[in-house]
Parts: C-alpha cells; sequence; structure tokens
C-alpha cells in the first residue's frame, strides 16, 4: 500500500514538473517568437511591460484569463467547450513518453523510477502519434461547433491539411525505427550514442550509417510545421483570409487554449526531432559533456544537451515563419502528396535496403 | 542548365537565401522602430498643427471679427459671431469664436486668411481625447493655446504666405441670378 501510493505521489509529481516546464516553455516562447520576428523585421517587438518586455506573457495571460467568455448563439455548447481540451490534452499528454535526459534510475525509499522520462513505455513514438491525430480533432470540431464560416473553412482545411501531413510525418520516421529496431524513446536515443568517422560525426540517426536519415529529417520538420500549423503552413488560421480560423469565435480562456495547445505542439515536435534524429540528451562529442570526471552530474550536461537542441529547433520554426510567405491551398497539397510522400516513401525504401546490406554498422 | 535548376529546386536553394536574409537582419540588427510616447519625431519647421487665437503683445486680442476665416474654411470648422467694442462703434471684435476641431483637416488656409494675422498654427499635435465634445473649442480656449504656444509673437515671414485672403463662397451664400 505504502509502495502504490509513494509511486504515485512520484508520478504525480513527475508529471507535474513536466507540465509546469512545458507551460513555462510556451510563456517564454510567446515572447521569444514575436521577439525573433520583430529583429528579423527590424522591428523591436514588445518593449513596454517590463524591461524589454520581458514580462509581456505575464500581461499577456491575465489579459487572457480576466476576459469574458463568448459562446456564440447558434453554437452547439457540449462540442464548443469541448473543442479547447480536446486540442490541448493531446499536446500536452505526449511529453509523458519523452526522455528528458539520461535514462539512470534512482531508488527513493525502496520504489524505483526513472526522473527523467515520465513513463518509458515500449510504444512511445506510437503513443505520440496517435495522440497527435487526436489533436486533430480539436481543430475540426472547434470550426464545426463556432457556428460561423470562417470556423468552418477553416476547420475544413484542417481537417485535410493534418490527414495529409500526419503521412508524411509517420512515414519520414520509419527510416529510424528501422536502424534504431525498437518504437522506444529512450532505447532510440541509447542507439545514437558515440561517434564514427574518427569520432568527427556524432552517431545521431540524421548522420549515422548505414543510411543517414537527413532528407528524412526535413520532411519530418516540414510535415511537424504544416502539422502544427505554423506559418508558412498556416492555412486553417490563415489570418487574412479567414479572420483567426477556427477559433475566431473564441475568446478569454478558451481561446487561450488553443494558443496554449498550438505553442505545446511545437514543443512537442521539436522534442521528437531532438530525440529521433539528433541524439536527444546526447552530447555532439564526448569532451562536450562539461560534467568531466563527476558521473552523477551527468544528467546536467544532458539535459543542457537536451534544451537546446530544442530551443534550436523551435528557432527554426521562428526563423522560417519570418521567412516565407503562406502557401496557397493547392500547393500545399501538392507539397505534400508529390513532394514530401515520394522523398519520405524513398528514403524508407533506402533504408530498409541499407539496413539489410549492413545490419551492424 | 535545367540540370542546376532541378538541383536548386530539391535543395530548397532560394529558400535558403531568403534564410540567409532575414538571419542576417538578426545578427546587424539596427532597428528603426520609435518608441513613440518616449521618443518623438523632430517636426519640420512649419508644420501646421493645432489652432490658436493669438494676442497682441499687450493682451488684447487680434481677432476683428471679419468672418474671413469662417468663409475660408474648407470644412466648416470655424464659427464666428461679431459684435461692435462696446463705446467704440468703430471697431469690431469676435463676441463668440468656436472651432469644432473634429472636422478640421489642418489646411492652414484660415490662418492665411486672416487680415491682422490673429489666428496661428502651433506646434501641438497629441489631442487625442475620450470625449469628442471636448473637442468643440470656444475663444477662451483657443486663446489660451495661443497664449502657451505663442508666449511672444514673432512672425516668421519666410513661411508666410503672401496676404492673399482665399474666400470660398460656395456653400450656401450664393446670391440668386437676376432672370
Amino acid at each position: 500500500m505504502f509502495e502504490t501510493s509513494l509511486r504515485l505521489a512520484l508520478t504525480l509529481t513527475q508529471i507535474g514538473v513536466v507540465m509546469g516546464i512545458v507551460l513555462l516553455t510556451v510563456a517564454i516562447l510567446t515572447l521569444l517568437e514575436r521577439k525573433v520576428l520583430a529583429w528579423m523585421q527590424d522591428r523591436m517587438g514588445p518593449m513596454e511591460v517590463g524591461p524589454y518586455g520581458i514580462l509581456q506573457p505575464v500581461a499577456d495571460g491575465l489579459k487572457l484569463f480576466f476576459k469574458e467568455d463568448i459562446i456564440p448563439a447558434g453554437a452547439n455548447k457540449l462540442l464548443f467547450s469541448l473543442a479547447p481540451i480536446l486540442s490541448l490534452v493531446p499536446a500536452l499528454i505526449g511529453f509523458a513518453v519523452i526522455p528528458f535526459g539520461p535514462n539512470i534510475s534512482v531508488e527513493f525509499f525502496g520504489v524505483e523510477f526513472k526522473p527523467f522520462v515520465i513513463s518509458d513505455i515500449n510504444i512511445g513514438i506510437l503513443y505520440i502519434l496517435a495522440f497527435a491525430s487526436i489533436g486533430a480533432y480539436g481543430v475540426i470540431l472547434a470550426g464545426w461547433s463556432s457556428n460561423s464560416k470562417y470556423s468552418l473553412l477553416g476547420g475544413l482545411r484542417a481537417a485535410a491539411q493534418l490527414i495529409s501531413y500526419e503521412l508524411n510525418v509517420a512515414l519520414s520516421i520509419v527510416g529510424v525505427l528501422l536502424l534504431a529496431g525498437t518504437l522506444s524513446m529512450v532505447k532510440i536515443v541509447e542507439a545514437q550514442g558515440g561517434n564514427w568517422f574518427f569520432g568527427i560525426i556524432p552517431n545521431w540517426f540524421a548522420f549515422a550509417l548505414p543510411f543517414p536519415q537527413f532528407v528524412a529529417f526535413v520532411v519530418f520538420y516540414l510535415a511537424s510545421v504544416a502539422e502544427t500549423n505554423r506559418l508558412p503552413f498556416d492555412l486553417p488560421e490563415a489570418e487574412s483570409e479567414l479572420v483567426a480560423g477556427f477559433f475566431t469565435e473564441y475568446s478569454g480562456m478558451r481561446f487561450a487554449f488553443f494558443f496554449l495547445a498550438e505553442y505545446a505542439n511545437m514543443i512537442l515536435v521539436s522534442c521528437v526531432a531532438a530525440v529521433l534524429f539528433f541524439g536527444g540528451w546526447q552530447a555532439p562529442w564526448p569532451f562536450l559533456q562539461f560534467h568531466g570526471s563527476l558521473e552523477h552530474l551527468a544528467w546536467l550536461s544532458g539535459i543542457f544537451w537536451f534544451t537546446i537542441k530544442v530551443y534550436f529547433f523551435l528557432f527554426m520554426f521562428f526563423w522560417i515563419r519570418a521567412t516565407l510567405p503562406r502557401l496557397r491551398y493547392d500547393q500545399l497539397m501538392r507539397f505534400g502528396w508529390k513532394v514530401l510522400l515520394p522523398i519520405a516513401l524513398g528514403n524508407v525504401v533506402v533504408t530498409s535496403i541499407m539496413a539489410y546490406i549492413f545490419p551492424n554498422s | 542548365m535545367k540540370f542546376r535548376d532541378w538541383i536548386k529546386t530539391i535543395t530548397f536553394y532560394e529558400i535558403l537565401l531568403g534564410m540567409k536574409e532575414t538571419i542576417k537582419h538578426l545578427v546587424h540588427y539596427k532597428p528603426i522602430t520609435l518608441q513613440y510616447p518616449h521618443e518623438k519625431k523632430p517636426l519640420a519647421e512649419n508644420y501646421r498643427g493645432m489652432l490658436a487665437l493669438l494676442r497682441y503683445d499687450d493682451g488684447t486680442e487680434k481677432c476683428v471679427g471679419c468672418d474671413l476665416c469662417e468663409a475660408a474654411c474648407p470644412s466648416r470648422v470655424i464659427r464666428v459671431i461679431s459684435t461692435e467694442v462696446p463705446g467704440e462703434p468703430t471697431k469690431r471684435y469676435a463676441k463668440e469664436y468656436y472651432m469644432d476641431m473634429t472636422r478640421c483637416l489642418f489646411c492652414g488656409l484660415c490662418v492665411q486668411a486672416c487680415p491682422v494675422d490673429a489666428l496661428g498654427m502651433t506646434r501641438e499635435y497629441e489631442w487625442a481625447v475620450y470625449d469628442k465634445r471636448k473637442l468643440h473649442l470656444n475663444k477662451e480656449q483657443l486663446l489660451a493655446i495661443g497664449d502657451r504656444a505663442f508666449p511672444v509673437r514673432e512672425k516668421q515671414l519666410e513661411f508666410q504666405h503672401p496676404n492673399v485672403a482665399y474666400f470660398n463662397v460656395s456653400f450656401k451664400d450664393i446670391p440668386e441670378k437676376a432672370n
């Protein structure tokens, strides 16, 4: 009995800490996005709230929290209030299988647990993909239940776009799964340790033998940008065409939920990219593990490298957004089905051949 | 040539060029933003801001109530009610003088029309108010603006238009034709 309750308490603490970190990162991202975009466009971004505007997320959060919560007349009340939750929960639930640091076990009053991954299940990546598809329901239901033409158009676009691009996300990671031979996120990271080519190139799946998955990574990243509805693929919420797309009619906390879901999805996608293609918590070269001979501090450098990689991919989101204008709808579909899908399929074929010929490299 | 284009397409060459351009602006960060309420743009010498009524150096009003500004105004901002100066039948002055600044387009025609130089354009421009009626100014308010904007009235002759009055008679007081 004691052991069960202690295990429950430990897991709940882990969940609380991870949720706190993710929501804090979302707050940082909202500011960082506006700042980075502004810097790239020779502007300053938010400057008024606090020094250099660093308290802007707090002001935004307070504003959204105290805003009036409106349900439009003619909306389906149940689905209208269900949709934000349906899109936020799958975005947050994916973090349960992300390994943030080294795979070490800690014993705490006779209960063993892994401090840096909430649950190391053996179908980790499949679990993330499955919940990402449920997130699409939130968007589509929000569009349908608002009783507004803009929302409906946004929801319809989201349905087509999310289905087309989820296919590319799933197919682009098949190569990694072939090389790693497992679906568990922790084991995938552990398979990427060490260096090859005289210790120069890290053994991450984006660069590793027998077949570097860099092309697959590009496909994965582009499809993920489309799946998180970010520019240049933000057609479901195209503000110059559809006001705000599927969340046009939302305000206050419900709108904040969609906002949180979008940014949490960005973080999740960056975490998955770091774990699958860029070695998770592994440092690029052994001498960059700054813990030196203090083995019990290895988790510090692990978390440091993981954070660096995730923030680099998040910066890439903003960088792409600052560079490219929005695609037209037929361009989006053509790019997904005629460019990304053949590349992903070809990558699967070539990777399987190479993995068959060189099974142990 | 075809092959090079194909290579450029599959390596996202043009997109990478664009991304290089944006990162260049991030690295060499020179904002062109003016932090408006804290920093302000320098105004031009002949900036046409808020209108004001002026006084002579001894404190008497310049305005003689001739209505030429009202006639010159294209937006019908100005309303003048002029009477004789009590006890001096040869002199007139504006008993009441109203300006509806919600309609003013700051063209400066009234200033050019004034034969005694009683109107001036100050360099004030931050006149946003919560109540629109506050922009309906009377004579005292306009004189107060003039007093604070021009403590010493100096004519800037180089910016003064030759004193040509513009008569705009097209509004209502067109005399009927004889036939």
